[in-house]
């Protein structure tokens, strides 16, 4: 069954319709479109889905980086590389993200058009058959992965989980919500421990990856110029006949609101120069779209602007800090307002930010700040239809949220917000976590 | 006024190049089926420009590290609010940067163009600079600096190019310091502004969706020709050898990183960036993932995350750059420098040159596909007397010889650095 959704912006200027669909092509398998004939490019993922499951973390973690390395057909680096430059340079990237309490296992390809294509290829078909190849037929020896390639991704893991060091702004926040989420699912590391990928062999792998193709959710996703039909009747054809055990995706299971409690935590490091502070709220999450826009203007209004609350108080009339800003995981609920700061000054910011926050609470705002953002709003929706990467990642979050609303419907949602529902909003942030990263000579 | 259509053949585009009454250059770029606009306001002056005059001025005049990101900051701040709250008003997203050669001023928006880049051209034709406004930027900038102090990949980058030069500012970081900052006032950035900000040293750029009517209307409104002068840089004589062959820093990182860099010498401003394109391909060719020197720093686990190139190019100087993370870094430098030999002397394989050239013209057309990058690319490719479409040109009719030769001439051993971030002191 095909679903046809044709979208115009809220005033109806037809330049903004982006059109897509989606369709059920196997069991647990679904394929999404979003065709633009602007784009001279086309970006073609596909993403695997498992709730987080502590132990099983690692060995999931390694296989979209073990796919990319090499397929049957062009068995290691180089010869898959070669491939890549045969496709005009077409990229070929592998992840592993969290989605709330899942874990979201990404490949995706970017390839030019056929049109800008010297012979006429047909640059969809190839990218798909490739993509397909990388995720179905992956080189193999003796019935596992490679001994070598595992290994070289075993180390390149255990890297990736030792480098959250090096970025101290990302550093302090995975920091923070590990602390502020312990004992629950939402503290696991997408990538699992350190020993967990020592722990791994070719044949765990292997075995971890036939049972993502059982029963992981998967989702093929195309945006660009290309022609959908060609790549989704060549991911049907894959699956056809394969007989899958898909886990549903189920929100509810990581929107379950734990009973807020008040940490307060500081860590020292040496070898820095600035203090980090990071502030975790958490908020109740909801599934009506109308307060799940509240809740998102509320925190553009804090601190998502130059002209926000933290941007103008914190910043620039204090002169604090370079950045500080509000962010929120609308799935967890989980709101950040995140600092880089002298660490003398992390009391004294983090008392300036909460006052910001009351000031949205109080209903202490100047009405411009609402309408101003509703503007601002329009102008980071629009971004969203004009990048490739920005498309998939919406519908890539929308599916999973079970969802159909395109950029343009959850921005008509934000326009609609009111001064009251942006306080209610505001109102449900509860302060639960403060962390503060300290250059250890101040420490001492 | 002079208006001239620049036309691609090969992807049936176009933009409009006109020369404003004022002395601005604008070159203005419809994109078909975008949203959102882009447009940049961007002057020919970045950290690099450290000693100048005008002709009309006796005296050179020495400025302190981080003029250039102080005054982009500062720019906003006007004296009845500031250029933030201006924009927002209309819903458009303004932002700016400082680079080695330029500062950068733009907003992206999906409504109200016309007002938007009134607001654009207006609030940088109007300096607002008192010593307290000035002074009360130095907790951010401080901040910021603390930011980039603290973050491997930017020490990691910086440090190699104090390692490459010896006298060129570029080696000196584009934020500056805490302490040369410090020196910064009111009167530094009034006369900074009054000589780089001239309009026929800076270039308005475009692309998406406008009317080219408005932005004439637009200008003609705000613009205003100032008096004819023209700029002169002092850039102290570079000699071709580096500063240094090692640099080391030590803070907080897992796995060390590297960046390798070679000196290149300096032919003049368009040929730098040509040889920007041809030192690209030559990366490609010598460490790319089809290579075997990558097949083989892989496989022996001296590579963890990839290896990225870059060639940094600008008017007087051009450096290839490959950064990565090593548990060893000195080997991969090693092995990198025997690669280059070899094929300094054997030549590239000719498979490998028409895939690399191949995937090289699939990566060029994505410079042409968003507004934000034609933007970018209309004012990096104007600074560097070319038009948008000749670099596509360029990479077409590349031939492997002239890669050849290039890689003779250009990745020599005795210019080369290797700057390394590492948790623990790597050389005893």
């Amino acid at each position: 069954m095909v679903f046809e959704y044709y979208i115009f912006d809220i005033e109806g200027d037809e330049t903004m319709a982006v059109p897509f669909h989606r369709v059920k092509i196997a069991e647990g398998v679904s394929f999404t479109a979003v065709q633009d004939s602007k784009f001279k490019h086309n970006r073609l993922s596909v993403s695997m889905i498992l709730p987080l499951e502590e132990g099983k973390l690692a060995e999931r973690a390694i296989v979209p980086y073990i796919l990319r390395q090499g397929t049957r057909k062009y068995p290691d680096v180089t010869k898959i590389n070669e491939r890549l430059s045969d496709l005009y340079g077409a990229s070929l990237e592998a992840s592993v993200e969290k989605f709330g309490a899942y874990q979201l296992l990404n490949i995706g390809m970017v390839g030019i058009d056929s049109r800008f294509a010297f012979e006429g290829e047909d640059m969809v078909r190839e990218l798909a058959s490739q993509l397909a190849d990388i995720l179905l037929d992956p080189y193999l020896e003796n019935g596992a992965f490679s001994v070598k390639e595992t290994e070289l991704e075993k180390e390149y893991l255990k890297d990736t989980i030792e480098a959250e060091i090096n970025d101290k702004r990302s550093y302090a926040i995975m920091r923070c919500k590990s602390a502020m989420c312990d004992g629950e699912k939402l503290a696991l590391s997408k990538l699992g421990t350190i020993e967990e990928v020592e722990a791994i062999t070719p044949q765990s792998a292997y075995k971890a990856y036939l049972e993502l193709l059982d029963t992981a959710q998967i989702e093929f996703i195309l945006c660009g110029s290309g022609d959908p039909e060609t790549a989704c009747e060549e991911f049907r054809s894959r699956f056809s006949g394969v007989e899958r055990h898909p886990v549903a995706v189920d929100l509810e299971i990581c929107r379950k609101l734990p009973t807020v409690k008040e940490k307060d935590i500081t860590e020292t490091m040496a070898g820095v120069t600035q203090g980090k502070l990071v502030l975790a709220f958490r908020s109740e999450t909801t599934d009506d779209p109308a307060e799940q826009a509240a809740a998102r203007m509320a925190i553009v209004m804090l601190g998502g602007t130059g002209t926000s609350l933290l941007h103008v108080n914190v910043r620039e009339k204090l002169s604090l800090c370079y950045y500080c800003m509000a962010r929120m995981d609308s799935v967890t609920g989980i709101m950040l307002i995140d600092s880089g700061v002298e660490a003398e000054n992390c009391d004294k910011t983090k008392a300036a930010c909460l006052e910001q926050l009351q000031k949205l609470q109080n209903n202490d705002f100047e009405d411009k700040l609402l309408s101003e953002t509703k503007l601002f709003m329009k102008t980071a929706f629009s971004a969203t239809s004009d990048s490739l990467g920005a498309l998939e990642t919406w519908y890539l979050t929308k599916i999973l949220c079970d969802s159909m609303e395109t950029p343009m419907d959850t921005l008509a949602y934000c326009q609609a917000v009111t001064r009251e529902e942006v306080v209610a909003a505001a109102q449900k942030l509860k302060l639960d976590t403060v962390y503060r990263l300290i250059p250890e000579k101040e420490a001492e | 006024m002079n208006k001239e259509i620049i036309r691609s053949e090969k992807l049936r585009e176009e933009y409009v190049k006109i020369q404003h009454p004022s002395g601005l250059t604008m070159l203005l770029c419809p994109m078909e089926g975008f949203s959102t606009s882009y447009a940049m306001f961007t002057t020919k002056y970045g950290s690099v420009d450290s000693c100048f005059k005008t002709n009309l001025e006796p005296d050179y005049f020495e400025i302190p590290a981080g003029t250039a990101h102080y005054l982009e900051h500062k720019m906003f701040e006007q004296e009845d609010g500031d250029a933030f709250g201006r924009f927002a008003q209309i819903g458009a997203s303004p932002n700016a940067f400082t680079t080695f050669d330029k500062t950068a001023y733009l907003f992206a928006c999906s409504d109200g163009f016309k007002e938007s880049l009134e607001i654009l051209l207006d609030f940088v034709s109007t300096p607002y600079f008192t010593p307290e406004t000035v002074a009360k930027e130095q907790g951010i900038i401080g901040q910021e600096i603390g930011m980039y102090d603290d973050s491997a990949e930017s020490r990691v980058f910086f440090n190699l190019l104090s390692a490459l030069y010896v006298n060129h500012p570029v080696r000196l970081d584009i934020a500056g310091s805490v302490e040369s900052i410090a020196e910064i006032t009111d009167k530094t950035l009034y006369r900074v502004y009054n000589t780089f900000y001239h309009l026929s040293n800076m270039v308005l750029t475009i692309a998406c969706n406008f009317s080219v009517e408005d932005v004439l209307e637009v200008a003609d409104k705000v613009l205003k020709k100032g008096v004819d002068i023209e700029i002169i840089r002092k850039t102290p004589e570079e000699p071709k050898h580096i500063a240094k062959a090692y640099v080391e820093q030590n803070m907080p990182v897992a796995t060390p990183l590297f960046c390798i860099g070679f000196k290149g010498s300096d032919a003049g401003n368009r040929k730098n960036f040509e040889n920007m394109i041809l030192d690209e391909m030559i990366i490609d060719l010598v460490c790319g993932e089809m290579t075997p020197l990558y097949r083989s720093l892989y496989e022996d686990g001296l590579i963890n995350n990839g290896l990225n190139g870059e060639v940094m190019a600008s008017r007087d100087y051009i450096c290839t750059i490959i950064e990565g993370e090593s548990r060893d870094p000195k080997e991969v430098q090693r092995r990198l420098l025997s690669e280059i030999e070899k094929l300094q002397g054997s030549g590239f394989d000719n498979e490998l040159f028409e895939r690399c050239k191949k995937a090289t013209y699939g990566r060029y057309i994505g410079l042409y596909s968003k507004p934000e990058t034609v933007a970018s690319v209309l004012v990096s490719t104007y600074f560097a007397e070319m038009t948008l479409y000749e670099l596509l040109d360029l990479v077409a009719g590349v031939s492997k010889e002239q890669l050849e030769a290039r890689l003779r001439e250009n990745l020599q051993a005795d210019c080369c650095a290797l700057s390394v971030v590492s948790a623990q002191p790597m050389e005893v």
